[in-house]
């Protein structure tokens, strides 16, 4: 029973992808949810609306299950670093959102 | 209390029902079930003493069993039958003048005649009780009259007749009448008792019954001095005449012909209470005013929803108000961090402006865990040691075992609540440390510092606690109000209790029922857009055009006047009988009338309590209602023109105003003596029964109509 208790503990939390994706000119964290609708964060220019339309989907997609985000091909470039910093820290807010979710009840295990 | 002068312990004729038999064990048990308080046995020729002494010895003080019997009477070749009722206190006696008198009969042939009878029972001075008219067999006027000229003790002679109208009928005629339940099943006396008649004054023995019977002044008086009363001096007219009225707790009636003063004396019976300090008011019936005294348009009407577990929502409606959007961190900030990356050496050896923040939220919810159950264990030792039922119940030793794990559990808790604080503590300032080094750092290098956050935390949060309080007002409107019902008054036998029904509902952004009214003077249409917005938030919570709902509400007219969910009450107040219902001018007065008499007070002032009420409803329901408030202590005066309340009432007090040639005067006495006094002028004398039929209405025109359907002409 302890045993089979155990195995019921471990649980391996979703990784999205996320990948760096330029287009005129312009840098993007496409973050790929599985859905249609990718989650799309404009890196190379501050647009802060269009950061929090990009919030507004992932704090849906916290309420739905638990995952982080796993940025590919981090090369060298710049955008690929501020990218893979963003991502670290977005990272950790999520689940710290998440867990506040839990207390007030909007989230399901 | 109630009287029987007419009961059977046994079956001693052939034709008698079985069901007559009770054994003395019985008798007194059934006997304590109801209210009857004296009783005669009265069996047909025969008085059985030893049955007699065991029913005495085992009912003791509980009552009072008056010895009789049931005579065949025959006169001019006619058979009647009378009860004979003798005082306890000659028993023996009568026992043996009835074995005496019977031993050459059987009781199934035993006659008598009024002679004889005379001769045999006059010396006992005993109670007379004649079955009369439609109770046969039944003893004519002549017989009677013969027996009323021969006996010593006249006003001892009564007439039995069948029931309460009966005896109402032929009392109001001047025959003294009373009637006895002459049971023949045993099995359903409980129930007959319910029909006896009242002793409406308290009679202590068989002597003093008959001294009432007669009228007896000294009698009367000596009862009316023990209850409680007192001497009332009022000055209710304009020209400050002066009238003194004996009034009692107890009924005491205001009659006479209209335009006589008597509301002016029932004004001035208020004044006098009111100005000792007693509430008193006059009832006037009004049935126009129901509405107002019900508050049907809910003027004065409230709510607390605490009782019904339904959250106000202030805090959560303010702080959708005054909700803005949290900024996300801009990504020039990254850019630039990542363009510019310190070469300075001395800024590489700082190495705790790269550490990461951590969360604090974790570590606060860790210690308000701790913190909370901390303190509910602290406050659960004070009240294990304070109140003073677990003292009663747990032995020291057991109170001692509870305390000592309580305190062993709390010093545990302390412990975590502590460590935990310490953590989130740590992790405060370790943030707060990385934040000021980063901006140090990038103040004296020139390089800017890595951001912290990329905003997402805040905002998150900050759109969850919209959601959150929209949710939570949401909640409160959704919920049901159970429908609140209040009696208002019975509106007689057929139709039932009359109620007043309130129904209650939220604003919920769905109602557009125009019967409700608005419980604050908030616009419906405000109202109802309030509620509306409050769903848009909720469902928009999570999208990009959040904030446009928020401004939405704000623009909302008066919004700012809709502080709590309470704002958006709206209600239905209605009477009600099966469902709504309006009740007519003469229902309402009905209703307005049991109000008044079932408050809780010591002084009920009521000016012709009887306009628009029906007989039926004054017998049935006003005349009991009056009775039970007097039985009950409270001082009840009633100015009325109705025969029903007047005389059915029997007041213990009766003050007659009228007006003659020398102006007007007022009369002051009662039934029992059956005499009105002019406190002016002693000889001034009337007759209380003859005033009461003729002034009220429905006397003497309504006992006559009765009595000719009756057979008495």
């Amino acid at each position: 029973m302890a045993r089979k208790h155990l195995e019921s503990e471990v649980k391996f939390m979703e990784t999205i992808k996320a990948t760096v994706t330029e287009h005129d000119d312009m840098h993007f964290i496409t973050i790929d949810t599985g859905e249609t609708d990718k989650i799309s964060i404009p890196i190379s220019e501050d647009k802060p609306n269009e950061v929090k339309s990009a919030f507004n989907k992932l704090i849906t997609l916290i309420k739905d299950r638990e995952f982080q985000i796993g940025l590919e091909e981090v090369g060298p470039d710049l955008f690929s670093q501020v990218a893979n910093e963003y991502i670290t820290q977005l990272n950790r807010e999520i689940q710290e959102v998440r867990e506040e979710m839990k207390v007030y009840g909007l989230v399901g295990d | 209390m109630k009287i029987d002068i007419h009961a059977h312990t046994k079956k001693c004729k052939s034709g008698d029902a079985p069901t007559r038999e009770i054994t003395p064990e019985d008798f007194c048990e059934t006997l304590m079930a109801t209210d009857v308080g004296i009783i005669a046995i009265t069996n047909h020729n025969v008085f059985d003493r030893e049955q007699y002494k065991d029913i005495q010895g085992r009912i003791g003080e509980d009552a009072q069993v008056w010895p009789g019997i049931e005579l065949d009477v025959l006169e001019d070749g006619v058979r009647g039958h009378l009860l004979v009722i003798v005082s306890p206190n000659g028993v023996d006696e009568f026992s043996k003048a009835v074995d005496e008198f019977t031993k050459t009969s059987t009781p199934d042939n035993f006659t008598t005649s009024i002679d004889q009878l005379i001769e045999n029972f006059d010396s006992f001075k005993p109670l007379y009780v004649a079955h009369y008219k439609q109770k046969t067999p039944n003893l004519s006027d002549d017989v009677l009259v013969k027996l009323t000229s021969e006996t010593l003790n006249p006003g001892r002679v009564i007439k039995e007749v069948t029931n309460s109208i009966s005896a109402g009928i032929y009392i109001s005629h001047g025959h003294p009448s009373i009637y006895g339940s002459d049971i023949h099943d045993w099995s359903t006396y409980k129930e007959q008792a319910h029909d006896l008649p009242d002793l409406r004054l308290p009679v202590e023995s068989f002597e003093h019954f008959c001294l009432l019977l007669e009228k007896d002044p000294t009698t009367i008086n000596t009862i009316l001095d023990k209850k409680i009363g007192e001497d009332l001096l009022l000055t209710p007219f304009e020209d400050a005449t002066c009238i003194k009225l004996k009034v009692f707790n107890d009924i005491n009636i205001v009659f006479g012909p209209k335009g006589t003063g008597k509301s002016c004396i029932l004004e001035a019976i208020a004044k006098h209470y009111s100005d000792n300090g007693m509430e008193a008011n006059v009832y006037v019936p009004a049935s126009d005013r129901l509405d107002d005294i019900f508050d049907i348009k809910g003027r004065d009407l409230s709510l607390n929803l605490n009782p019904l577990g339904i959250n106000y929502c202030k805090d959560e409606i303010e702080a959708l108000r005054e909700a803005s959007e949290a900024n996300v961190t801009s990504f020039s900030q990254y850019v630039t961090y990542f363009r510019t990356k310190t070469t300075n050496k001395n800024a590489k050896k700082i190495k705790l402006k790269d550490i990461e923040p951590e969360d604090e939220g974790a570590a606060k919810r860790g210690f308000d865990d701790f913190h909370e159950a901390t303190e509910k264990t602290d406050e659960f030792l004070v009240f294990l040691k304070e109140h003073s039922a677990i003292g009663k119940e747990l032995s020291d030793t057991e109170l001692s075992e509870l305390t000592n794990k309580m305190s062993d559990l709390l010093k545990r808790l302390r412990k975590r609540e502590w460590d935990n604080y310490s953590s989130w503590k740590e992790i405060g300032l370790l943030n707060s440390a990385i934040a000021k080094l980063r901006t140090e750092v990038e103040r004296k290098t020139g390089s800017p510092a890595k951001p912290t956050t990329t905003g997402f935390r805040e905002y998150a949060l900050n759109r969850t606690k919209i959601e959150m309080n929209a949710a939570a007002i949401m909640k409160s409107v959704d919920t049901e109000i159970p429908m609140l019902k209040e009696a208002v008054g019975s509106l007689g036998t057929d139709k039932g209790l009359l109620e007043l029904g309130t129904e209650f509902r939220f604003q919920n952004g769905t109602i557009s029922d125009g019967s409700l009214d608005k419980l604050k003077s908030i616009k419906k249409n405000s109202q109802k857009t309030f509620a509306r917005t409050v769903r848009k938030i909720h469902k928009h919570a999570n999208k990009n055009d959040l904030f446009k709902h928020i401004t939405d509400l704000n623009a909302i007219e008066d919004v700012e006047r809709i502080e709590t969910v309470y704002e958006l009450l709206l209600f239905k107040r209605y009477f009600a009988l099966d469902g709504p219902y309006s009740p007519s001018s003469g229902e309402a007065s009905m209703v307005m009338l049991n109000k008044e008499l079932e408050a809780d007070k010591e002084v009920y002032i009521l000016d012709e309590p009887e306009r628009s009420l029906d007989n039926e409803y004054i017998n049935d329901v006003i005349v009991p209602l009056i009775k039970e408030r007097a039985r009950a202590g409270k001082k009840i005066f009633i100015s009325t023109h109705d025969a029903n309340i007047a005389v059915r009432t029997l007041p213990y007090s009766s003050v007659y105003r009228c007006h003659g040639p020398g102006g007007y005067s007022t009369h002051i006495g009662n039934p029992f003596s059956n005499n009105l006094v002019n406190p002016d002028d002693e000889a001034d004398r009337l007759d209380w029964k003859k005033v009461s039929m003729r002034t009220l209405e429905g006397g003497e025109k309504a006992f006559g109509e009765r009595g000719k359907i009756y057979g008495n002409n």
